[in-house]
């Protein structure tokens, strides 16, 4: 019997190793945007500081948010065969 | 060349057979993402349908490698033993989508085509080795690494969103409903791959079947009918809707909120991705599951029922067996001859629809998808009880038919 064990501890780590990536990368976004927008209300006041806080975090969000979006593309990218057996 | 009789009936079945595929797996991505509300349940498995579609069309190359290895070489394939195998495989499923449990479809299908080929060829015709790599192995794995995965996406997610106390009295909010909007995404991706995997082994049947009778020349292509209509039956499968194996995985495991739905179908893409691309196929139902019990643990007051969890996994346990067992039962019969073939079709017919007709008693559909969970527990305890659900769930089917009615008035006035 040849079970193999390799490929089944890599794709073990890999999974975990994944899908802390993605879920971390979509509550840091969630993180930054709730952020943003208590920082926007503190903003409409005159804040400046406030204001700059907003604007960084809302920035940082749709960069964390945006990384989800690529690691989305890669998933869809690996599900389609005719992207990667082509050739 | 076999008589044609034979070969319509075995693609009847098999297409069926992706029929009880789709409907039994849309719990798989769909599930989450109903029981937090990030999408109503019929829109959630109409997109689930369309990706299975899509997904069907995606790939062909999984079919032409249909997982029969499990059946020693030398064996014949012949019509009758497909056939006998998946009734197995048909009647398993719909017994475990009766119960509410997410089992494997592709464990029956493998379970009947074993039990199949026992009944024709001997203990001998079974490779147990490649059982045991193939599908015991995975089994007992695939749960647990989606279930790591997800306990701790899920642990990591509430922690990055989480606020002081004195963030909360400031009216800072830990946003964790945006997680829905990713649900939509990362749901849509599961679904997706299903798609792509699922429906290929009916289409790998299918050209088994046709290069064993003749009909085709070689397996090296699957003819185009075969994959419009295995995509047509599995997306038609997946918008049914097995709302039972849905509610269980939406709200019988465990509690799910938006940020442990998130994880949990994170969890199982990613999971389910790794399998397919570095050479160790794990079970999509198993892997979800796993991912939705480790969700559960994950949140803080989260509980998970063990109850269920074990229901579900003594169902595991039994899907090979028992479907070997009918596969191996309807063999018998087919082995008879013509007679015995019709006599096995009937019997099969027979207890497909007896298996439909007692499910309404208990109706479980979009309408009562999320909420009635305690009910449904309730149920199993006390046949008295089993009689109040379900004429309340009478009576909410009627009410249901009164609004249709009253829409449809509507439409037709305007």
């Amino acid at each position: 019997m040849t079970i193999k064990w390799d490929n089944l501890f890599l794709v073990a780590g890999t999974s975990i190793g994944a899908a802390l990536l993605v879920v971390a990368l979509f509550a840091v976004g969630v993180r930054l945007l709730t952020d943003a927008r208590l920082a926007e209300a503190k903003a409409k006041k005159g804040d400046n500081a406030a204001a700059r806080v907003e604007a960084i975090s809302r920035t940082l969000s749709y960069i964390a948010f945006s990384l989800c979006g690529s690691a989305l593309l890669y998933g869809i990218y690996l599900i389609v065969p005719a992207f990667h057996l082509s050739k | 060349m076999e008589p044609i009789i034979i070969v319509v009936a075995v693609i009847a079945l098999a297409l069926f057979f992706d029929f009880t595929n789709g409907f039994h797996d849309t719990a798989n991505a769909m599930a989450t993402p109903i029981a937090t509300g990030a999408l109503k349940p019929r829109v959630a498995v109409a997109i689930a349908a369309v990706m299975n579609l899509a997904g069907a069309f995606l790939s062909t190359a999984v079919a032409k490698t249909i997982s029969v290895d499990l059946i020693n070489e030398n064996v014949h394939l012949g019509a009758e033993m497909v056939f006998a195998g998946l009734t197995g495989a048909i009647l398993w499923n719909l017994t475990t989508w009766f119960l509410g449990l997410p089992s494997s479809s592709s464990h029956a299908l493998f379970g009947g085509l074993i039990g199949s080929a026992v009944a024709f060829a001997g203990v001998n015709a079974v490779n147990f080795e490649k059982v045991v790599e193939k599908v015991l192995i995975p089994a007992l794995f695939a749960p647990v690494i989606a279930g790591v995965a997800a306990l701790l996406a899920t642990r990591l997610a509430f922690v990055i969103t989480a606020r002081t106390e004195a963030q909360k009295k400031a009216g800072q909010t830990t946003g964790r409903g945006i997680f829905r909007v990713g649900q939509i995404f990362s749901s849509s991706l599961v679904a997706l791959s299903h798609g792509t995997n699922d429906a290929q082994k009916t289409m790998g049947v299918i050209t088994l079947v046709l290069v064993a009778t003749g009909f085709q020349a070689n397996g090296d292509h699957v003819q185009i009918w075969v994959v419009l209509s295995a995509a047509a039956a599995i997306a038609f499968g997946t918008y049914a809707g097995g709302w039972r194996i849905i509610r269980t995985m939406g709200s019988g495991l465990a509690e799910i909120k938006p940020a442990q739905g998130f994880a949990a179908e994170i969890s199982t893409g990613v999971t389910i991705l790794a399998s397919s691309n570095l050479g160790f196929a794990l079970s999509t139902t198993q892997v979800a599951s796993g991912s939705v019990i480790g969700s559960g643990l994950g949140r803080k007051g989260g509980a998970v029922r063990w109850n269920k969890a074990g229901q579900i996994v003594l169902g595991w346990l039994f899907t090979l067996p028992a479907s070997a067992i009918v596969g191996a039962l309807s063999a018998y019969l087919v082995m008879a001859g013509p007679v015995g073939l019709f006599v096995d079709g009937i019997i099969t017919l027979a207890v497909v629809i007896t298996i439909f007709q007692v499910s309404r008693r208990n109706k479980i559909g979009h309408h009562n998808v999320v909420s009635e969970v305690e009910g449904a527990s309730k149920a199993i305890a006390s046949p008295k009880s089993i009689r109040a659900a379900a004429k309340a769930a009478d009576a909410a089917k009627k009410s249901a038919e009164r609004a249709t009615k009253t829409a449809s008035k509507k439409k037709g006035g305007k």
